[in-house]
């Protein structure tokens, strides 16, 4: 971090939008915040051990499914891994349809003519 | 003071403001306007009685009651002073009069609407809501928000017109406009029953009637399309609520509603697009729950309505706060931006396993009622539909908007956090999503708060919780087999996300304009009217020219016959016209000699 040479009238130092980039990110180019709440994310290894975990608690909730009988208002849902089987099918075919549907639907940008464009709002264009 | 301050609909003042607002200059004034004045509209609120008409005024022999406060519009009342306060503050950054004034009266008019007691009253704040909302998108000042701004403007105005319409009709057949028990609808067959119900279902849009919002909503500002996601479609929820409780066909298109903007937005690159297509799914629920309509289903519809104004809020905050610091919101163009954006992030997420029911997060205190409700009453079809809508809101809500914006392929952006503003509405906001789905360790806190609120319960139950005979009951969440439903549903659709992602199937996020029903009144219907104009600027002139040719023509003869200079003028006419007198007197004398 730099200090801040520049003066206002009364004195103090003014920071520039470049100094408190510095200060957000430092030298390594991540908000410290970041390095506490999401540093594992960097970890090489995260991938595959997000993928062990989560399919170790699936295993464990339909294990749990297999010992325990629920109650349900509609009896088919009550056999054993239906939410499970359910969750899994049916996020997988909302994302699968995504290839031929893309196909069928998708259009270039400015197929309606002017493309959507970026609002007058943000901070580029104030 | 307290008992004026009763008296008065909150949402009044909310406009006022919002008007004055837009002529107040000084940004610091303005703003400490605009972020005081929902809290003082929630103390108003807070102070009203319930159950009686607290402000009447007689126009024309119609008598407007401004201000009736119940237990089913309080809910949706008190949800929309919230949002209004936290997009006050999200929008603190800016110095725009026009938007400022414009979102605290578009605020004051879904309250107003939301407390009115009968249907004149309703309808002009309906229109308020709809002339007021449409700066939030031309302020975006781009062409293209300019003309999805018209075509809002136009389709919003026309659900007033046919508001209008309804209302006409029932004061004709009942002669009253009164929103009570006899307010509500019974069938379609009910005077106006049809216009209402349209007029309605174009603002929760419908299936088909739905195009408006996903094209207006991506194209407004930053802070408009957070204002926007608000309050028109949950204002429409809660008029659903008030005069079509139980009508079955309601139950389908909410289903139906679930269900197909779930493709539409795995495909959208556009995140503020695919969270109006989320919005389109989340109505989905309330209007069917509005459909099964017992005091379960009705109770579900109004937590469901509370909590996604929340959340739903707080996923275009952060969006938008993206697209503050980036520039912009396509898929496509984000990622890693976990790195500069910590705080946002974490929002984001909070946002994300909300709207996706996470136990221990307001989706899941609020959804599970409806779900309950639709199996409770066997509908089996409908149930597993909203089932699979619901690994569907994880795919688009849950896992894409934080998955692709922030973690994802990183996209080498590394901006600034979001201004402290906008955080704060962000932290407010996800602190309202985990404290109103916890668990009820102290009685009265937790989900017990949001449930003690909703429509029906035991000490206070609304009308239409009376209307389908049912009893109402406790709700409890948090059992072993909701819990354990609900985790095995998300997680192995997490897994199945993680496995398409490993394996390549995931399809990628490319940018382009994805096709809706819009494409018909868009392409060729607009080409229709074009080339009707077309062919009318061509025709229209040589009709004229050949119409005046004849008409002038056929003027010419008459003129040439019957003109002072004409041939019956000229000489003989007198002879000939006594002559012509006598016979037809004679004519008429033997006539009437044969007659007697």
């Amino acid at each position: 971090m730099t200090t801040p040479t520049e003066r206002d009238a009364n004195g103090r130092f003014i920071k520039n939008e470049a100094d408190s980039t510095e200060i957000n990110h430092g030298a390594d180019d991540m908000h410290p915040v970041s390095k506490i709440l999401f540093g594992w994310v960097e970890n090489k290894r995260t991938p595959l051990a997000l993928l062990v975990l989560v399919i170790v608690v699936c295993v464990g909730l339909f294990a749990v499914d297999v010992f325990h009988h629920r109650h349900e208002y509609l009896h088919f849902a009550e056999a054993t891994g239906f939410y499970a089987l359910w969750g899994f099918g049916a996020f997988a075919l909302a994302v699968l349809s995504g290839w031929p549907l893309g196909k069928l639907l998708r259009r270039s940008e400015d197929y309606y003519g002017e493309a959507d464009t970026v609002p007058n709002d943000v901070e580029d264009k104030q | 003071m307290t008992s004026l301050l009763s008296q008065i609909n909150p949402g009044l003042l909310l406009i006022v403001v919002g008007f004055i607002g837009c002529l107040v200059p000084v940004q610091r004034v303005r703003q400490a306007m605009m972020v005081a004045t929902p809290v003082i509209g929630v103390i108003m609120l807070a102070l009203a009685d319930r159950g009686t008409s607290l402000a009447v005024a007689n126009v024309m022999g119609i008598d407007l009651i401004l201000y009736k406060v119940d237990s089913l519009n309080f809910i949706f009342g008190l949800a929309f002073l919230i949002a209004s306060f936290l997009n006050a503050i999200y929008a603190l950054h800016t110095d725009d009069r026009l938007q400022d004034g414009m979102a605290l009266a578009y605020a004051g008019a879904a309250v107003a609407a939301t407390f009115a007691g009968d249907l004149m009253t309703l309808f002009i704040f309906w229109e308020i809501t709809a002339v007021s909302s449409v700066f939030l998108i031309l302020r975006a000042g781009t062409k293209a928000a300019y003309q999805a701004s018209m075509r809002y403007l136009g389709i919003q105005v026309l659900s007033g017109v046919l508001l209008l319409d309804g209302l006409a009709y029932v004061y004709k057949a009942n002669g009253t406009l009164t929103l009570d028990t006899l307010g509500s609808f019974t069938s379609f067959d009910d005077p106006g029953a049809k216009f209402i119900f349209a007029a309605f279902a174009i603002k929760a849009a419908f299936p088909f009637l739905h195009n408006w919002l996903q094209d207006a909503y991506p194209k407004a500002t930053v802070v408009g399309a957070v204002v926007l996601s608000a309050f028109t479609t949950k204002l429409a929820v809660y008029a659903f609520a008030r005069m079509f409780p139980g009508f079955e066909i309601l139950i389908w298109i909410g289903a139906f509603m679930t269900v197909f903007p779930v493709f539409f937005a795995v495909i959208e690159n556009d995140l503020r697009k695919v969270l109006s297509y989320s919005l389109n799914n989340q109505l989905g629920f309330m209007i069917c729950a509005i459909g099964i309509g017992t005091p379960l289903a009705i109770n579900g519809a109004a937590a469901h309505a509370f909590a996604h104004i929340i959340y739903k809020g707080l996923l275009f905050m952060s969006v938008g706060a993206v697209l503050y610091r980036v520039g912009t919101a396509k898929a496509s163009e984000l990622g890693g931006l976990y790195k500069s954006m910590p705080w946002t992030t974490l929002f984001c997420i909070i946002g994300a396993v909300s709207i996706s029911a996470f136990p221990l997060f307001s989706g899941f205190v609020a959804k599970s009622m409806t779900m309950s409700a639709v199996a409770t009453e066997g509908y089996v079809i409908v149930w597993a539909m909203l089932l699979f809508a619901s690994a569907g809101v994880l795919e688009h809500s849950g896992i894409k908007i934080p998955y692709f914006t922030f973690f994802g392929h990183d996209s080498g952006k590394r901006v600034k956090e979001a201004p402290f503003n906008m955080l704060l509405a962000m932290g407010i906001a996800s602190f309202i999503c985990i404290a109103i789905a916890l668990p009820a360790f102290v009685p009265g806190f937790g989900y017990n708060w949001l449930y003690d609120m909703l429509p029906c319960t035991a000490t206070a139950p609304a009308d239409v919780c009376l209307a389908s005979g049912k009893e109402i009951k406790v709700y409890e969440p948090y059992t072993f087999d909701h819990i354990l439903t609900q985790m095995q549903l998300l997680m192995l659709a997490v897994l199945a996300f993680m496995l398409l992602k490993r394996f390549g199937l995931y399809p990628p996020e490319r940018p382009g304009t994805i096709l809706d029903t819009d494409w018909l009144y868009r392409k060729p219907g607009y080409g229709l009217a074009k080339w009707c104009g077309t062919v009318w600027g061509k025709v229209g002139p040589t009709m004229t020219g050949v119409a005046g040719g004849i008409s002038g023509k056929a003027f010419d003869r008459l003129e040439g016959v019957f003109s002072p200079q004409g041939r019956l003028a000229r000489g003989g006419l007198t002879s000939s016209m006594a002559m012509w007198s006598a016979v037809l007197l004679g004519v008429v004398m033997l006539v009437v000699l044969i007659a007697r």
